[in-house]
């Protein structure tokens, strides 16, 4: 009989804006090892499905990277799947291994992650990169990148609701300062809102320290039945258990225009949530979820994610965000990891990093300066392109 | 194509630490690698909009059962899953959103030439359903949301056809 899965166990590794050392196949060896010693697991033999999430064939200079990653850390003969969706990829393979554990086609998944997005490439050729994950015909041609898509829609806010640029620098200082308190995130900073303010504008109104990280990195994540992970998970038993309980997902037009008269918001993602809760009988989610961990690829986009997930009105996220309500302190902290600004966002580990940081968020397992005392419930925010595809995930201690 | 550009460090620095399970794998090679590609790329169903840019010409698809008016061009209407039928624009209409680029990707040779900042505009056109994403030229205005804009039309060669147009102030 399915029953809704369990986070088994996790691992990653530290984010880097460079690993030199390492390719796509050592990031993930380490973060399978790091999940092995979470687990107390010598091994992999139980365990009985693969799922690869990475984005790019382009950053990798390597198409079937899945077929490979499987085949790097022993995992053949048994079946695996290559998910793909953007910036949502780490996500919505989570989504499908809990759909492969729900439908009983398994057990257990172990979920991988990874990307080079670093330094491999330069800053200008990674922007074409992604830039070609846009309308290639339409947007691309023109010179249009991510960062100016988002920053039309932010303009667009600005212009109706009043957001100002102070409000979502307080997002791009607070992530940054969260990430002092977790050893894996790429660039913790102290900074202040005006620092923000003054940094070297990118694509108006977002500043040079209004954007996310690129970065190296991997993680892995063994979803299972309880029972399956009470068999062969020797730290299941030591831990409080973490359900998987709600996911949604939901999608919008490529393009920003096509969506007039609604472009200061993404409507993927009042359709993630909403199905997500609906599944995690969630119905106050502002009192009901308790730490999350949002898609903050650029800071103004945290404004959007608290309006669009349903915490607050339409038009209230800047003033209610620079307000501190979702800082360490606040009514419902968000990205105590330091989120894509300060730990960083490998894009097909990014998913799943948010997931660990949930999962051991509920466990109770994290540097107790950014530890959200009996956290029970959060949730996890990831989307693609300006939220073509956007997935929330929520998990729940039960004691 | 491979120049090698970083040889093998440290080997001898770092092997050999009894409790490093990696001390035989410390040094590591870094090449650079370029991959180019050419492609033979068809515009499909929305290559007529492209060739009567070349006649200073400015078309969308309109469907005939909602009435949508899709620029750019669709050819299904997604919303009755029609085809749609070309439909010229004045090529005039009023700016819903922009940003300004400080940071030019080099997409193609023409993105290339452009100095920065240059403007990403939204612009919803007279007569269209959807917002139409273009360069902005309008050196020394300040842009205000609702002026009124035109299409301007380039002349070749272009490397990319789409750059046979851009925005102008009306």
């Amino acid at each position: 009989m399915p029953s809704v899965p369990v986070v088994a166990a996790v691992g990653c590794t530290e984010i880097a804006s460079e690993r030199r050392d390492c390719n796509a196949r050592d990031l993930l060896t380490d973060a399978l090892l790091d999940l092995l010693a979470d687990a107390g697991m010598d091994g992999l033999g139980a365990v009985e499905h693969g799922l690869a999430s990475y984005e790019s064939d382009h950053f990798n200079m390597q198409m079937t990277l899945g077929a490979i990653l499987h085949d790097t850390i022993g995992m053949t003969p048994k079946p695996s799947l290559r998910v793909e969706g953007g910036g949502a990829t780490g996500a919505l393979a989570l989504r499908t291994a809990w759909a492969h554990i729900q439908s009983g086609l398994c057990d257990s998944v172990l979920v991988y992650g990874v990307e080079k997005n670093g330094r491999g490439v330069s800053s200008q050729t990674a922007n074409q990169l992604f830039a070609l994950s846009a309308d290639v015909d339409w947007e691309t041609a023109i010179g249009g990148t991510y960062t100016s898509f988002y920053a039309a829609m932010m303009r667009a806010h600005m212009a109706q609701y009043g957001t100002r640029e102070e409000h979502f620098a307080h997002v791009a200082a607070r992530n940054r300062a969260n990430a002092a308190f977790n050893p894996i995130a790429q660039k913790p900073m102290d900074i202040s809102i005006d620092d923000v303010l003054r940094s070297r504008p990118v694509a108006d109104p977002y500043k040079l320290l209004d954007c996310s990280l690129l970065s190296d990195g991997a993680a892995c994540l063994l979803l299972a039945s309880e029972a399956w992970a009470r068999e062969h998970v020797p730290t299941f038993r030591t831990r409080p258990p973490v359900f998987f309980t709600g996911t949604g997902c939901g999608t919008d037009t490529m393009r920003l225009g096509d969506r007039h008269p609604h472009i200061t918001n993404f409507r993927a993602k009042q359709q993630a949530a909403q199905a997500a809760y609906a599944m995690a009988g969630i119905r106050d989610p502002l009192r009901e979820i308790d730490v999350a961990e949002l898609y903050d690829s650029y800071s103004g986009v945290e404004i959007q994610a608290v309006e669009d997930l349903g915490w607050v009105g339409r038009g209230e996220g800047g003033k209610t965000v620079a307000a501190g309500a979702f800082d360490l302190d606040g009514i419902l902290p968000v990205n105590p990891s330091g989120g894509l600004l300060g730990r960083g966002a490998p894009v097909g580990a990014t998913g799943i990093l948010q997931a660990i940081e949930v999962t051991q968020q509920l466990w109770g397992l994290v540097d107790e300066r950014r530890q959200v005392p009996g956290a029970k419930r959060g949730l996890a925010d990831t989307h693609a392109g300006i939220a073509s595809i956007s997935v929330v995930n929520i998990f729940e201690r039960r004691d | 194509m491979s120049d090698k550009v970083s040889s093998l460090i440290d080997i001898t620095e770092r092997a050999g630490c009894a409790d490093d399970a990696w001390g035989d794998f410390r040094g590591f090679e870094r090449i650079t690698l370029e991959l180019k590609q050419r492609y033979h790329y068809s515009l499909g169903r929305q290559s007529r909009f492209f060739i009567e840019l070349e006649n200073r010409r400015f078309f969308a698809t309109a469907c005939a059962s909602c009435g949508r008016v899709y620029a750019p061009p669709r050819p299904l209407c997604p919303a009755c899953l029609q085809p749609t039928t070309w439909r010229e624009l004045s090529g005039e209409g009023s700016l819903e959103t922009w940003s300004a680029l400080h940071f030019s990707p080099g997409t193609n040779a023409d993105v290339a030439a452009l100095q920065t900042p240059y403007v990403l505009a939204y612009a919803l056109l007279d007569g269209a359903s959807t917002l139409f994403p273009h360069l902005l030229r309008a050196e020394g205005e300040s842009l205000r949301q609702g002026m009124r804009l035109r299409v301007a039309y380039n002349e070749g060669p272009v490397s990319h056809p789409i750059h046979l147009m851009h925005f102008a102030p009306a």
